[in-house]
């Protein structure tokens, strides 16, 4: 009876209930963390006993020189990390989704084949790079020796980021891919159609139809690949371990982390990297916000 | 998937209240936990002597073998009640976020008598920095050498150099012949502090250079420490081709494949060569400086430490007394082949003993981790500024006056 009279009432009341179990985990595993994480940065800690209020102390370590030091270049890596991602992985994600959209034949097991890498975990894949690019013994170096081309990739400073972005496209172009495809698979062909009678060239069509279409699209592609970009870690742990070989060449902010919350040693280590932890959330997050607004608008 | 994730979280609450692995069993035996890293079944082997002698107690070894994530699993463990009753510590730096908080018995010899006769150097590392108690009884002693290849010398016609100007001419004559004469790669940044003592520890004139930096009366960009690490630079004819972009891995495989002539590298190589390269019969030496002899770096590689929060504290008291006496030393060097840390043990292995006898007469403490304070640790800037000299982006003076700079931050 009861349950009849608020099914009559519209059921926003019960509805709510059922997201209670949802509402309960995600404040227990993401809600709760994020609060403790908040708190922990205004402490001074000794190893995991919490020791007296530090204000912004911690916060003022992080803008201190010899962090600082490490902070700017790794933050620099990660934009260089965005811009690579941008410029090659969904550049070439594009590509491929529109010469897929013509192929008539295999197109499924073509997508699936692009796809597929990014079904494996990123450390696996950094391993598989790091023994295929090793100067020593790695396949790669012995069939480019004969051209003179072979060289330490992973080894150089110069070489590095750029080949943890060829790496990166590498496994994850199937994503940027699959999405342009869905979205070039939602605009009616009789744009094309009509504007082909008009007279306009293949490309007119893609410059003039086809490209803004997709400018939702590619406002979804860049938020992920920005938030991807900035949060980066297991790859590059992968390539160049927790310092970020060479001479920090690959440092990003997810190493430094790393390094501060459990490779230092220092006694207010929690302190340091809760406060750590506090900006890149906010970075990342504000970041994207703003991000999304501007690409909004546009699209 | 919700279901699934409630489930996890009922079965972490349900573990989190269930007692700990420490509690008393039916007919009295007491179980005394020990938490550390590398193999299990060699603590077995070992601590199974123990509970023959003392059959009210069973040692139940756990081995963490991801050593990286070992710090935080033993901090959370002590934080909590559900922690081990003794573990291993990490030395010097790293314990101090342990002792900071508490969460470690203090020893003293009446408890442990046998930490009256080590070797201070060697307890340095089990105290706290700020009180100067020992925290723990150090097990391992590791020092750092050339190994090498005696199939590849004798083939050659070389011997372990006495003088520099022999090690470089083998050197030469190795790579004439197409061998890589050092197996080293700078990828894996925390090699080359190492490297660098190996072969620069008596440039800068080892413990009393070192005792001058921490009373500030000198500095690292005093010429001979400089002079020390550019050994990386003048020796780098005879590492691989782009030594900084060789891994350590590599390193190990060019050396254990025979494609390399020597290793410099910790004692703890000899296990992984021995296993890896059974055939390859290896040999040790100290690289000589111009000057003569040189300094074998080493350094204590942790200790067995007791929690405070113990149920059973004298018993793991006992059992600490036991991991600082001659009778655990022996067994510890001759079942990992690793030197303890506990005085007065004669290795059977005639390759430990001479390393041995060698780092009695011209041992020095290894530089690096006197400086491994900081956030970023000096260690690390340093291991960093190493990678650069190496690619030959800097300078050895610039290198060590990053360390300069890093160390003045917490010295």
């Amino acid at each position: 009876m009861a349950l009849g009279a608020r099914r009559g009432q519209g059921g926003n009341g019960s509805s709510y209930l059922f997201l209670i179990p949802a509402l309960l985990l995600y404040s227990a595993f993401v809600v709760y963390p994020l609060f403790t994480g908040l708190t922990y940065s205004f402490f001074s800690w000794k190893g995991t006993l919490r020791d007296s209020f530090a204000g912004l102390d911690n916060y003022a370590g992080l803008l201190s020189g010899s962090f600082l030091d490490q902070l700017l270049p790794a933050l620099g890596h990660n934009a260089l990390l965005f811009a690579g991602t941008m410029l090659v992985q969904n550049t070439l994600g594009l590509a491929f989704a529109l010469a897929l959209s013509r192929v008539r034949r295999g197109k499924r097991a073509l997508q699936t084949m692009f796809a597929l890498p990014y079904l494996v975990n990123p450390l696996v894949i950094g391993y598989l790079w790091t023994l295929l690019l090793s100067p020593a013994f790695g396949p790669v170096n012995a069939l480019l020796k004969p051209l003179g081309l072979a060289m330490p990739w992973l080894g150089d400073p110069d070489t590095a980021l750029p080949t943890v972005i060829v790496i990166t496209t590498w496994q994850w172009v199937g994503f940027p891919m699959l999405l342009f495809s869905a979205a070039l698979g939602g605009i009616p062909q009789e744009y094309a159609e009509a504007a082909r009678t008009d007279g306009a060239g293949s490309w007119q069509v893609l410059r003039r139809i086809t490209l803004p279409l997709l400018k939702p699209a590619m406002a979804t592609v860049t938020i992920l690949s920005f938030i991807g970009s900035m949060g980066t870690f297991a790859l590059v742990y992968a390539l160049g371990g927790s310092n970020g070989a060479p001479a920090g060449a690959t440092d990003v902010l997810g190493l430094l982390f790393y390094r501060t919350a459990f490779a230092s040693g220092d006694v207010n280590a929690l302190g340091t990297s809760s406060a750590l932890a506090v900006f890149m959330f906010t970075f990342i997050f504000g970041s994207t916000l703003l991000l999304e607004r501007v690409l909004r608008r546009k699209a | 998937m919700r279901l699934a994730a409630a489930a996890v979280a009922l079965a972490m609450a349900v573990t989190a209240c269930a007692p700990s692995t420490t509690t008393r069993a039916d007919q009295g035996k007491i179980t005394l936990s020990v938490w550390g890293w590398g193999p299990e079944a060699n603590y077995d082997k070992m601590f199974a002597e123990y509970e023959k002698a003392n059959p009210g107690v069973d040692v139940d070894a756990r081995s963490f073998t991801t050593a990286t994530e070992y710090d935080t699993i033993l901090s959370t463990g002590l934080a909590g009640d559900n922690g081990p009753d003794l573990a291993w510590l990490r030395a010097g730096a790293n314990l101090q976020p342990l002792v900071e908080a508490g969460r470690l018995l203090p020893l003293d010899t009446k408890d442990v008598p046998g930490l009256a006769a080590y070797d201070e150097k060697v307890l340095r590392y089990a105290k706290g920095d700020k009180d100067g108690k020992v925290y723990g009884v150090p097990f391992a002693v590791q020092t750092l050498q050339v190994i090498y290849n005696k199939k590849i010398f004798a083939d050659n016609g070389i011997t372990p150099p006495k003088t520099y100007d022999e090690m470089i001419s083998s050197a030469q004559k190795l790579k004439a012949k197409g061998i890589i004469p050092f197996a080293f790669g700078g990828k894996d940044d925390w090699m080359l502090p190492i490297v660098a003592s190996i072969f620069g520890t008596a440039h800068w004139g080892g413990d009393d250079f070192i005792a001058a930096v921490k009373a500030k009366q000198k500095k690292f960009a005093d010429p001979r420490f400089v002079e020390g690490i550019d050994q990386l630079n003048k020796l780098k004819p005879y590492f691989p081709d782009n030594a900084a972009g060789v891994s350590y891995t590599d390193a190990q495989i060019l050396f254990s494949s025979g494609k390399a002539a020597m290793f410099p590298g910790g004692l703890w190589e000899l296990n992984f060569f021995g296993e890896n390269a059974k055939d390859i019969e290896l040999g040790v030496f100290t690289p000589p400086v111009p000057e003569g002899q040189g300094l074998m770096p080493g350094f204590t590689d942790g200790s067995y430490g007791v929690n405070v929060k113990t149920r059973h504290k004298a018993e793991a008291l006992k059992f600490a007394a036991w991991l600082a006496s001659k009778d655990y030393g022996q067994l510890y060097t001759d079942t990992l082949r690793i030197f303890s840390a506990v005085p007065g043990v004669t290795p059977k292995d005639p390759l430990l003993g001479e390393v041995s006898t060698t780092f009695d007469r011209h041992g020095a403490t290894y530089f690096m981790n006197e400086f491994a304070y900081g956030n970023p640790s000096s260690a690390a800037v340093f291991s960093k500024a190493l990678q650069e000299m190496l690619l030959g982006r800097i300078t050895a003076k610039q290198a060590a006056e990053q360390l300069d700079k890093s160390v003045s931050t917490w010295l």
